[in-house]
């Protein structure tokens, strides 16, 4: 009985589609909990909470938290008011909702977000897992499943000792399926959150292929990564998976988008928004993510945002991708991007010095001093000043 | 004249017998002399959970006894102190220090987590470090400490951490079941469930040093057993008697106590 458990298990299909229409929020404005177990786990949030936000990774600055609490608002549903959003500085694709409604989003997320759309579909969705009490849910599922494999083993134990037989291998078995369905049950949730999230902000107007958009984007992301790296992409997904594999994700997310949205509205992207909400830790991102040394990612990014249009900020994070890495034609290749940087009016005064610095190495030096004095004038406090004014006057 | 049902019996409250305990253990600067007279202690905000042990082994946090718990640890504390001589002030809030911001507070109790971890990972644990041994408790939280001693005026601070968790029905049941097994073969008596762990730290604020740790811990392997229920006021009055009330001097000053009464 126990080993027919655990082997239909390992054997069981791809879950089907969760259709968005058919999603509702499962609590409404000023949530608090009742149940025990519940009232419990918000506790300890409580003091989770009070450690994440006193954190010193955190991104302060107020007019972008005041841009993420007012976007959280509009496709937070229900209990939007309610929730908090903190900003993390790491610069990975992740963010995390806790049970009692707050959210950390790590920098790495927002710099590779192409719009408002794509950004609020991963807000919709951390909402959703909020709004689905997915926390409160999973401790339960896994309370229930590990009683009742307890309770199982303990039987199947005594029953062998009364009649002599070994039972050992099958409550194993029974171990092995028990972890699965907890593993099954997350990627069901987390299913949820997809479905809900997509709804959240078709709704609220956003367009909804948005969110497959961002799975598209991380896929390729890591195949280019990979690539560079001369690996194979990390075919991460198993039956121990919390998560559904990216592309069934991506398959179902599309699918869902075309069902759910409504034909003959015009969604919006909020691109110019979005932006200009960024520009000031933009430069920063950029170069967090050059400095994790992986520049098949780094490059895909910088491709994928310059869809909407080459910037100089853009020209010269690529420059710079290729100036850290070794060889001649990577350095070339930095030289031309400095260069195309630096007739755009937004190229970091950086991308001057470095533009500078290439031009000396090319052996064109009265360029080359153009170029440093430019990047002088404009950051006459760098605390590499004094080096650029002695390599002009050598 | 033992019938079968009689070796089982004894068998069974042997291995009880044997699977329970209350360990403590202090470390102490070598130089260190319990405070006494008229010093001023401040309590940093005790560190409490209380759980619930199911079934299958998750202990499940429980809000209502956590905070029935640390009521009654702080009233404890509280008349512990008081029989000791000395002012004491509990904090409950980081804000709660005038003179001080939360920040400050904040970052030492942050930083009393690391140091912590450290001291009970390289005195308690087995892991000694070469470099510190036979020098007692070599450990500080430094200037800010200091800065805190000053900024307050408090002599000394303590950190509290205190955890309990109490087997539920149906672990009970199973533990039952597992001691049922005995008779037919399959003897399952200690599955365990249910514990009590916490540690007492004792920071003097005038140089900033980690003068005194204590660990605590009592627990059953047999679960339905418990050894002191912090959620009643006895059990959190035992707890602090067993954590603090046994304070000794550092291990120099107990030998030159030694030495003195050996001469008369």
């Amino acid at each position: 009985m126990l080993a027919g458990a655990g082997a239909a298990l390992v054997a069981a299909p791809a879950s089907a589609r969760i259709r968005p229409g058919s999603m509702q929020p499962l609590i409404g404005p000023g949530y608090k909990p009742v149940d025990t177990d519940e009232k419990g786990l918000w506790a300890q949030m409580e003091r989770v909470e009070e450690e994440v936000a006193g954190s010193n990774l955190l991104i302060k600055d107020p007019e972008l938290n005041r841009y993420l609490q007012g976007l959280i608002g509009r496709v937070g549903g229900p209990a939007a008011k309610d929730m908090r959003i903190y900003l993390a500085r790491v610069p990975e694709f992740n963010a995390m909702m806790f049970p009692t409604g707050f959210t950390v989003f790590f920098s790495g997320l927002l710099l590779r977000m192409r719009d408002e759309a794509q950004l609020a579909g991963v807000i919709a969705h951390e909402a959703s897992h909020f709004l689905l009490k997915h926390q409160i849910r999973s401790w339960r599922d896994m309370k229930r499943k590990t009683n009742i494999f307890a309770a199982l083993a303990m039987a199947a134990g005594v029953a062998g000792g009364a009649t002599g037989t070994y039972t050992g291998d099958l409550v194993r078995l029974a171990e092995l399926g028990t972890m699965l369905t907890l593993f099954r049950y997350s990627r069901q949730l987390e299913a949820e959150s997809d479905a809900l999230g997509l709804k959240l902000i078709a709704d609220a107007g956003y367009s909804p292929i948005s969110m497959s958009e961002t799975w598209d984007q991380l896929i390729t992301e890591l195949e280019w990564s990979a690539r560079e790296r001369r690996k194979r992409v990390r075919r991460d997904f198993s039956l121990f998976s919390t998560h559904p594999a990216p592309r069934e994700r991506l398959r179902d997310l599309d699918l869902s988008a075309r069902e759910y949205a409504v034909a003959g509205k015009s969604y919006e992207r909020g691109r110019e928004r979005y932006l200009q909400a960024l520009q000031p830790i933009r430069q920063t991102l950029f170069e967090d993510q050059v400095r994790l040394n992986d520049p098949g990612a780094s490059q895909y990014i910088v491709e994928t945002l310059a869809k909407d249009g080459w910037n100089g900020q853009l020209l010269f994070t690529r420059g710079e991708i290729h100036r850290l890495r070794n060889g001649q034609a990577h350095q070339q290749a930095a030289a031309l991007n400095y260069a195309q940087a630096v007739t755009y009016p937004d190229a970091p005064a950086d991308a001057w010095r470095w533009h500078g610095v290439m031009l000396m190495k090319q052996g064109r030096e009265a360029e080359g001093r153009t170029a440093l004095q430019r990047y002088l004038a404009m950051a006459p406090n760098a605390p590499d000043a004094p080096f650029v004014r002695q390599m002009i006057q050598s | 004249m033992m019938g079968r049902l009689g070796k089982a019996a004894m068998l069974g409250t042997a291995m009880l017998s044997l699977s329970a305990c209350v360990q403590t253990r202090q470390i102490a600067d070598l130089q260190f002399t319990p405070p006494q007279g008229d010093y001023k202690l401040l309590v940093m905000r005790p560190d409490v959970t209380v759980g619930s042990v199911k079934a299958g082994g998750l202990t499940e946090p429980r809000a209502d006894w956590t905070e029935t718990a640390r009521t009654h640890l702080v009233t404890a504390l509280r008349a512990q102190q008081a029989g000791r001589g000395g002012q004491t002030t509990i904090l409950d809030r980081r804000d709660a220090l005038p003179g001080v911001s939360a920040d400050m507070v904040a970052e030492l109790e942050r930083l009393h987590n690391a140091v912590g971890s450290s001291i009970a990972l390289h005195k308690f644990m087995g892991y000694e470090l070469p470099t510190k041994r036979g020098r007692g408790l070599d450990y500080t939280l430094g200037e800010e400490a200091v800065k805190l001693g000053r900024a307050t005026n408090y002599d000394y601070a303590l950190f509290l951490y205190a955890e309990d968790s109490f087997a539920d029905g149906g672990r009970v049941a199973l533990q039952v079941l597992g001691i049922a097994g005995c008779f037919v073969g399959f003897c399952a008596p200690n599955i365990g469930g249910g514990g009590q762990s916490a540690y007492a730290s004792l920071v003097d604020l005038r140089t900033g040093e980690v003068v005194w740790f204590n660990v605590l811990q009592a627990g059953s392997q047999v679960a339905g057993i418990k050894f002191g229920d912090i959620r009643k006021p006895e059990g959190a009055a035992q707890l602090v008697e067993r954590l603090l009330g046994r304070m000794k001097p550092g291990r120099d000053v107990r030998r030159a106590q030694a030495a003195a009464g050996q001469n008369k």
